[in-house]
């Protein structure tokens, strides 16, 4: 009788995150795998829609692009965030300012960063140039000749404060005894670092990882803003390809198929990095 | 037989207000327009279309009519999205501005915006489309039916000149032609200002290819950018303007088309090609600019190309009828007349084209020169429902061509075979 009743009040209790994930996420996932089956003019393609995409140049340049972005910003981005929260977790005057003014892109609109580098990086009137031109050096046009890299850099320079905070929290769990009895056998700042920080990381780094990863393969916003996709298509990513096939070529059928195989792909690359993860941590 | 206390009383209490919130919550979202009561009328409106004089007419219309007015404004681009995700929902708004002529072709033979022969036949007073010029009118009809009504007719083509900058270098009369147009951008081109500015936007090439008579599209043959000589010989023209000759700064990819009008009006740049649109922001954020505005150039021809946005009538709209009557009023000669006299804006009417304030503005003159040379518009394109996918694939290779300097013959064949393969 008393199990019943907890089960009943659990039921109560989780009826709410059921309805949630029910109504919100497991039934327009089913309703885009319906829409999936059908082509542009609402004519039953089974699974037509998927097949497809594997022989559509646009999008296999658009999956390829994706994966080179999501690449370079995890690299860099885990890199310039485990940089900063080991800096910042050194007893420095002022640390709590500079970890607080780090976060701030991250606590900004995209919308935002977006126009704010679209601006700064604009050959002719942007003030990068005029900074440039003014200490002698030769004028930049990163946006014409190197789009898909300086998309990586202003995605790095926006979450870097974040992967900083989750490194910091990672680092501040590590026992100072560690470093200590190290110190103590002779190791120096870079053996402690290899041989301490960087394993006992690990969960933080395969976390940071599966998080950025998720994120970058469903970038489409900074893209969208700073580029248009462009230059040609350059820098037209996963999701913005999807955009386009949705909302230019008003073909939902194709987009909810493409959707959705984005969804077995970010599933099966976390799936693969929490695999990874465990393998580490044992 | 289950026992009731207070413990459980409450439980049960909490699940259900719970519940409820969450039920709340959960329920379909209720579309923006239906929520609001039926006395609301909304408008899609362009961003750099909101004149005072449409405004005036809009709050007018809201207060004649008992209406709430939700006059809604944004970038092409967005309104595109937006309406597109309308027409998908079936919540869609009263009245929209259309981007350009064929695009509620597209809509009305998908079923999703309404024709307007019938009610512009039942209404002789408002004039449609006898008080309308022929290419505006043309441009947006498909086997005998009319799926949007011009609100403004312009030119993309018209030459836009520093005139101080011009004469500085010995030019005291804009170019002609395009070996004037380049020697006057050569001799322009100094320190940090170009003779000329190329724009992102793939739709403003149309005036070069169109002055090499190249059609954009032929659907019924399947073939595009035609006769190719012609192309090659425009495409080529517009790179060497930046790679070859260096008097075009390399424009920067980017949703916003305004690029060579912002360096122009920062005096970076002594010329450019756009439209009517572009008179606005320059005389109101650089008014020290002496402006002048000049014909489209000859190239094999003289030629520009139509634009100007249309208002069309959503098939699903709440009042139909309502929505024509404000078209009328948005489109009427005194309002046309006062959009034009606050931002420059040449418009469809023929009696706006013959009133006196319109034939003595030299800028109009010019304008009304350019109407004249407009290549024709091939309205299949807009009947096939393939012309977004195509302008897509047109502005990868413009901007493969003009931004990331690709060779123009095979970017150009490239084009042509997915597009080909799109229709």
């Amino acid at each position: 009788m008393i199990r019943r009743r907890q089960a009943l009040t659990a039921w109560l209790f989780l009826t709410p995150a059921v309805l949630f994930f029910v109504l919100l996420f497991f039934l327009p996932i089913g309703n885009q795998l319906l829409t999936g089956l059908y082509d542009a003019d609402g004519a039953f393609t089974g699974l037509g829609n998927f097949t497809r995409a594997f022989e559509d140049p646009e999008v296999l340049h658009s999956f390829l692009i994706t994966l080179a972005y999501a690449a370079g910003t995890l690299v860099v981005g885990t890199a310039v965030g485990l940089a900063l929260a080991v800096i910042l977790n050194q007893s420095l005057r002022g640390r709590t300012l500079f970890r607080s003014v780090l976060l701030i892109p991250y606590l900004t609109s995209v919308s935002i960063i977006g126009l704010l580098w679209r601006n700064i990086l604009d050959p002719q009137v942007g003030i990068l140039n005029r900074l440039l031109e003014a200490v002698g050096l030769p004028g930049q046009t990163w946006l014409s000749t190197h789009p898909l890299a300086t998309i990586v850099g202003i995605t790095v320079w926006s979450s870097a404060g974040y992967t900083m905070v989750l490194f910091l929290a990672g680092l501040q769990g590590i026992p100072g005894l560690y470093y200590e009895a190290a110190r103590i056998d002779g190791a120096g700042p870079w053996r402690r670092f290899f041989a301490i920080t960087l394993p006992l990381l690990a969960p933080t780094t395969v976390f940071v990882s599966i998080i950025g990863l998720i994120g970058t393969l469903q970038q489409f916003a900074l893209p969208y803003i700073v580029t248009g996709g462009g230059p040609g298509n350059a820098t037209s990513l996963y999701a913005h390809r999807l955009f386009i096939v949705a909302f230019n070529d008003n073909d939902f059928g194709y987009a909810s198929a493409l959707s959705l195989l984005l969804l077995v792909v970010v599933l099966v690359l976390s799936l693969a990095q929490l695999r990874i993860g465990d393998r580490a941590d044992a | 037989m289950p026992s009731y206390n207070r413990r459980s009383f409450l439980q049960l209490g909490l699940g259900v207000t719970v519940l409820g919130a969450v039920g709340a919550g959960c329920s379909p979202a209720t579309p923006a327009s239906r929520k609001q009561d039926s006395r609301t009328f909304t408008i899609y409106w362009n961003a750099g279309h909101g004149y005072q004089a449409y405004k005036e007419v809009i709050d007018q219309f809201g207060k004649d009519h008992d209406l709430q007015m939700n006059w809604q404004k944004f970038q092409w681009p967005d309104l595109t999205t937006k309406l597109t995700a309308d027409f998908r929902s079936g919540n869609v708004p009263d009245l929209v501005e259309e981007v350009s002529a064929g695009t509620g072709t597209q809509y009305g033979l998908a079923g999703n915006v309404l024709a307007l022969d019938e009610f512009a036949a039942a209404d002789k007073e408002f004039g449609f489309p006898g008080d309308f010029l022929d290419q505006a009118v043309v441009a947006r009809q498909y086997e005998g039916k009319t799926y949007s009504i011009p609100l403004h007719l312009t030119a993309n083509g018209l030459l836009f000149y520093n005139k101080e900058l011009l004469s500085a270098a010995g030019f005291e009369k804009p170019p002609a032609t395009w070996d004037e147009f380049l020697e006057v951008a050569r001799a322009t081109t100094k320190d940090k200002v170009s003779g000329c500015a190329l724009n992102s936007d793939p739709s403003y090439a149309a005036p070069y290819y169109n002055q090499q008579k190249v059609d954009f599209s032929d659907v019924g043959a399947k073939q595009f950018m035609t006769p190719a000589d012609g192309a090659l010989k425009a495409m080529q023209w517009m790179q060497d303007l930046i790679y070859t000759h260096k008097v075009s700064p390399a424009p920067v990819a980017t949703t916003d088309y305004s690029g060579p009008q912002k360096l122009f009006s920062a005096k970076r740049a002594a010329m450019f090609v756009s439209g009517p649109w572009d008179i606005g922001p320059i005389r109101q954020g650089s008014p020290d600019i002496d402006l002048g505005l000049a014909v489209p150039l000859t190239g094999a021809v003289q030629s520009a190309a139509m634009a100007g946005a249309g208002l069309m009538i959503p098939a699903k709209a709440k009042d139909p009828k309502l929505s024509w009557e404000l078209i009328t009023k948005l489109a009427a000669v005194k309002v046309e007349l006062a959009a034009t006299k606050e931002a420059g804006m040449s418009m469809p009417r023929k009696s706006w084209a013959s009133d006196p304030a319109v034939a003595a503005d030299p800028n109009l003159a010019t304008i009304a020169k350019a109407l004249a040379v407009v290549a024709e518009n091939d309205v299949a394109l807009s009947a096939s429902g393939k012309a977004a996918q195509i302008n897509e694939l047109w502005k990868k290779s413009y901007q493969q061509m003009i931004i990331q300097h690709a060779p123009v013959g095979p970017a150009l064949d490239d084009f042509r075979k997915q597009a080909g393969a799109a229709l």
